[in-house]
C-alpha cells in the first residue's frame, strides 16, 4: 500500500516535470540553415541608432543579428555568468574595455581579432589611437571602438558674458572664475562636478593628469606623491568651496541635473552627456551651454580620450568570421557616420573631418574633440582586474578632500590599499 | 467621555501624518510619473506643474512592456500554482508527522544565497536548451517561493485538530479526498498569505531573471532597466514603470488583505 503511494507521486512528479519541459521548450534553431548572431548590447544610444540599420546588414549579409540589452551593470552580470559557464551561444558582445576589458582578456572571454585587421575596404587605420589602444594588450586587439569620450569643461555662456569672463584655460583660472561666480545665498554655485566616491574617480583622472600625477606606474600605486596630493586637495577644494551643497552624493545625473537648471556656472564631465544638458527637455539653459577643452594643470593638457564602449567577440562562439563581418560592417566609415548623425560620438577621425559626420554636434563642440582627439590618455581609471575596488580606494581620497580632511593621510592610507590591490593581481 | 474621544481625533493625526510619511517615495513616484524630466529635476515644479502622458506612452509604446507583464505574470502565477501543488502536502506531511529536520533542510534553500545557484543554474538550462525559456523561470522562481509556502503551511496545518482528518477517513474519505475536501478549506486564509507572497517574491525577483531570462522572456524587474542608458536616465518613464509594476500587486494586497493578517497569526495561538 505505502510503496503504491510513493510510486503513484513519483509518476505525478515525472509527468509534471516533463509536462513543464515539454510545453516551453524552445531551440535557437532557425530551421533554414542561415546564421543567427546572438548579441549582447548595452541600453546606449548607439544601440538605439545601430537598430533601425540593422535590415541593411541582413540583406546584404543574410546574416542575421539577434539583440539582447541590458543597462551596464546587468550586462556584466550576465556576460560574467554565461561565460564563466563557458555559453558559446553569445557570438559578440558590447564592453566597456576600461571596466572590465582586462578582466575578460585575462579570462579569455574575448577573441585575438588582430588578425581581421588588414582589410582594406574598412580602414582600420582610421581608428583614433587613444580609440584603438583603450582594446589592446600587448598587441594583441581584443574589441572593436564603437564610442568614445573626452572630458571637457561646460560653461554657460550668458553667465560669462555678463560678467565679461574669459574662458579658463589652466585650473588655476578655472579656480578664479569659480570663486569669483560662485553665489550660494541665491543657490548659484560657481563648479560642479561629481562628487560620489567611485564614481568621481574618472572624471577626477584628467586633474590628476594635469598635474602630473598618475594611478600607478609599472605597478607601484602613486596615489601619495605629491603631484596627486596637489590634484586631490584642488578637486576638493573646488567642490568645497565652490560647489553645491550634497556634493558627494553626485554622479554625473545629479551634476547635469544640476547644471541643466542653471544652478551651476562650470562643470566638467565626459562629453558624451552633452544632450542632457542641451535638450530642452532635459534642461532649462539648453542654448546657454558653451564647450570648452578641458583646462591645463600645471603638468600640461591631458584631458582622458577613452573608449567607452567596444565590441567583442567571444571567444568561444562558434560564427567568429559572421560576428567579425557584423562588426565591421558596424564600424565602417558609412555606418559610424549615421551613428554619429545620431549624436554618438564615435572612433573615426575621417568621420570627425567631415561635415556630414558632425552636423548633428553643437559646432563648437566638434572643436572641442577635434583638439581632443590629438590630444589625452587612454584611460580614465587604473587599468587593473578589480576596477570597481579601486576606484572605490581613490575614491576615499577624493571623500576626504572635499570634506576638508586631512588630505596627505587619506592619500597614504588609500595608497597602501591600492598597493596591496595591485600586488594581489601580478 | 469626552477626553476619549479628544485621544481619538490625536490619534488620527498621528496615523496621518506617520501614513503621509510612508506613502511620500509613492506618491513621488506617482507625480514624477506624469513630467517631464526638466520638471522633474526642478524644486519650482515640485507640486504644480503641467501633467503629460508621455511617459506612459512610452513605456507601453516603444518600450512595449505589456509583453513584460505578460511575462511576469506567466513565470509568478504558475510558479506559485506549482508551488502550492507541491508545497500543500509537503508541509501538511512535516506538520503531521512532525518532520521537523525535513523541514529545516527545505529551509536551507532559502538560507543558501541565491546567487550561488546561477552559474551551476545556468549550465544545467543551457545544456536542456531552456534558456530564455518560461520553464527555467518558473523552476528558478519555484526555489524562492516553495520553502516559503511549505514554512508558511506548516503552522497552520499544526494547529488543526487530529480528529478533523479521522473523521473524515470514518466517514469514507480517502486520505487524499480528506485532505482536499477538509484541511484546505480550513487552512484558506494561510494559502491566501503563502501564495500572494510567493507570487510578489517572483514578481519582483530579479536576479534569476536576469540570467535565465532573454529577449523572449525578460520579467518586469529586469526591464525596468531599458530606461537607464550609458548616458541617460529617464526619470519619468523609470516612475511610469514602476508605478505599472507596483499597481497589480497593491490591488491585489488591498483586495485580500483580511486574509493575510489572519493567516500570519494563525497557529500562533493554539487552542
Amino acid at each position: 500500500m505505502k510503496k503504491k503511494k510513493t510510486s503513484t507521486l513519483l509518476l505525478f512528479f515525472i509527468v509534471l516535470v516533463s509536462g513543464l519541459l515539454f510545453a516551453c521548450s524552445n531551440g535557437n534553431d532557425n530551421g533554414d540553415g542561415s546564421v543567427e548572431l546572438r548579441f549582447i548590447a548595452a541600453n546606449h544610444p548607439w544601440t538605439e541608432a545601430i537598430e533601425p540599420l540593422l535590415p541593411e546588414f541582413e540583406k546584404e549579409t543574410g546574416i542575421k543579428v539577434k539583440f539582447e540589452k541590458y543597462f551596464e551593470d546587468q550586462l556584466t552580470q550576465k556576460l560574467t555568468t554565461e561565460f564563466t559557464a563557458g555559453s558559446t551561444s553569445i557570438d559578440l558582445f558590447m564592453m566597456r574595455p576600461l571596466q572590465e576589458g582586462k578582466l575578460f582578456n585575462l579570462n579569455g572571454w574575448v577573441a585575438d581579432i588582430s588578425s581581421y585587421t588588414d582589410d582594406a575596404d574598412w580602414e582600420y587605420g582610421d581608428f583614433t589611437d587613444p580609440s584603438v589602444n583603450s582594446l589592446k594588450a600587448d598587441d594583441v586587439l581584443f574589441g572593436i571602438p564603437i564610442v568614445t569620450e573626452r572630458e571637457i569643461l561646460y560653461y554657460r555662456k550668458d553667465i560669462f558674458e555678463e560678467n565679461n569672463i574669459e574662458v579658463p584655460k589652466t585650473v588655476e583660472e578655472l579656480m578664479n572664475v569659480a570663486k569669483l561666480l560662485n553665489d550660494p545665498a541665491n543657490d548659484f554655485y560657481g563648479f560642479v562636478a561629481r562628487g560620489q566616491s567611485a564614481a568621481a574617480v574618472t572624471q577626477f583622472s584628467s586633474f590628476l593628469y594635469g598635474f602630473g600625477g598618475d594611478f600607478f606606474v609599472d605597478g607601484k600605486a602613486t596615489l601619495d606623491t605629491p603631484e596627486a596630493i596637489e590634484a586631490f586637495q584642488f578637486y576638493g577644494d573646488m567642490l568645497r568651496e565652490y560647489g553645491p551643497p550634497g556634493v558627494l552624493n553626485m554622479s554625473w545625473p545629479q551634476a547635469a541635473g544640476l547644471f541643466g537648471q542653471g544652478k551651476a556656472a562650470m562643470y566638467t564631465d565626459a562629453d558624451s552627456i552633452y544632450p542632457n544638458l542641451t535638450d530642452p527637455e532635459k534642461s532649462v539653459v539648453g542654448d546657454k551651454v558653451g564647450f570648452t577643452l578641458f583646462p591645463a594643470g600645471p603638468n600640461g593638457q591631458t584631458p582622458y580620450n577613452v573608449t567607452s564602449w567596444g565590441l567583442a567577440v567571444n571567444s568561444k562562439s562558434e560564427n567568429k568570421d559572421e560576428a567579425m563581418e557584423f562588426i565591421k560592417w558596424a564600424t565602417s566609415k558609412e555606418v559610424v557616420a549615421k551613428l554619429q548623425d545620431n549624436g554618438v560620438p564615435g572612433p573615426r577621425q575621417s568621420v570627425w573631418d567631415n561635415q556630414q559626420g558632425t552636423d548633428t554636434f553643437p559646432s563648437e563642440l566638434v572643436d572641442v574633440i577635434n583638439q581632443a582627439n590629438a590630444i589625452g590618455r587612454e584611460y580614465d581609471r587604473p587599468l587593473v582586474i578589480k576596477v570597481n575596488d579601486a576606484r572605490d580606494i581613490i575614491g576615499t581620497v577624493i571623500v576626504a578632500a572635499i570634506q576638508g580632511e586631512d588630505v596627505e593621510a587619506a592619500a597614504k592610507a588609500a595608497n597602501k590599499q591600492f598597493q596591496e590591490l595591485l600586488d594581489d593581481e601580478k | 467621555m469626552r477626553k476619549a474621544k479628544r485621544l481619538t481625533y490625536f490619534n488620527y493625526v498621528l496615523i496621518i501624518l506617520v501614513t503621509l510619511i510612508f506613502i511620500f517615495p509613492f506618491i513621488w513616484m506617482l507625480i514624477a510619473s506624469f513630467k517631464t524630466q526638466a520638471q522633474i529635476m526642478s524644486t519650482d515644479t515640485a507640486l504644480f506643474f503641467q501633467p503629460t502622458f508621455d511617459n506612459y506612452r512610452s513605456v507601453f509604446g516603444e518600450h512595449n512592456f505589456l509583453t513584460y507583464i505578460i511575462n511576469s505574470f506567466i513565470v509568478a502565477f504558475v510558479s506559485t500554482v506549482f508551488g502550492l501543488i507541491l508545497g500543500l502536502p509537503a508541509a501538511y506531511a512535516i506538520a503531521k508527522y512532525k518532520q521537523q529536520k525535513l523541514g529545516f533542510v527545505i529551509l536551507i534553500a532559502r538560507i543558501i544565497p541565491g546567487i550561488s545557484f546561477m552559474i551551476p543554474w545556468f549550465i544545467i538550462f543551457t545544456k536542456l536548451n531552456l534558456t530564455d525559456s518560461y520553464t527555467a523561470l518558473v523552476l528558478s522562481h519555484m526555489l524562492v517561493g516553495l520553502p516559503f509556502i511549505i514554512w508558511i503551511m506548516i503552522p497552520s496545518f499544526e494547529g488543526l485538530p487530529a480528529e478533523l482528518e479521522d473523521a473524515a477517513r470514518v466517514d469514507g474519505c480517502t486520505l487524499q479526498g480528506a485532505f482536499v475536501k477538509v484541511l484546505l478549506p480550513l487552512v484558506m486564509p494561510g494559502i491566501i498569505t503563502s501564495s500572494l507572497m510567493s507570487f510578489i517574491l517572483s514578481w519582483n525577483n530579479f536576479m534569476f531573471a536576469l540570467v535565465l531570462s532573454g529577449e523572449k522572456t525578460k520579467t518586469l524587474p529586469i526591464a525596468i532597466f531599458n530606461f537607464m542608458s550609458y548616458s541617460e536616465i529617464n526619470w519619468g518613464a523609470l516612475m511610469a514603470a514602476a508605478v505599472i509594476i507596483t499597481f497589480p500587486i497593491i490591488i491585489i494586497s488591498l483586495f485580500v488583505q483580511r486574509y493575510i493578517i489572519s493567516g500570519v497569526t494563525a497557529g500562533a495561538v493554539k487552542g
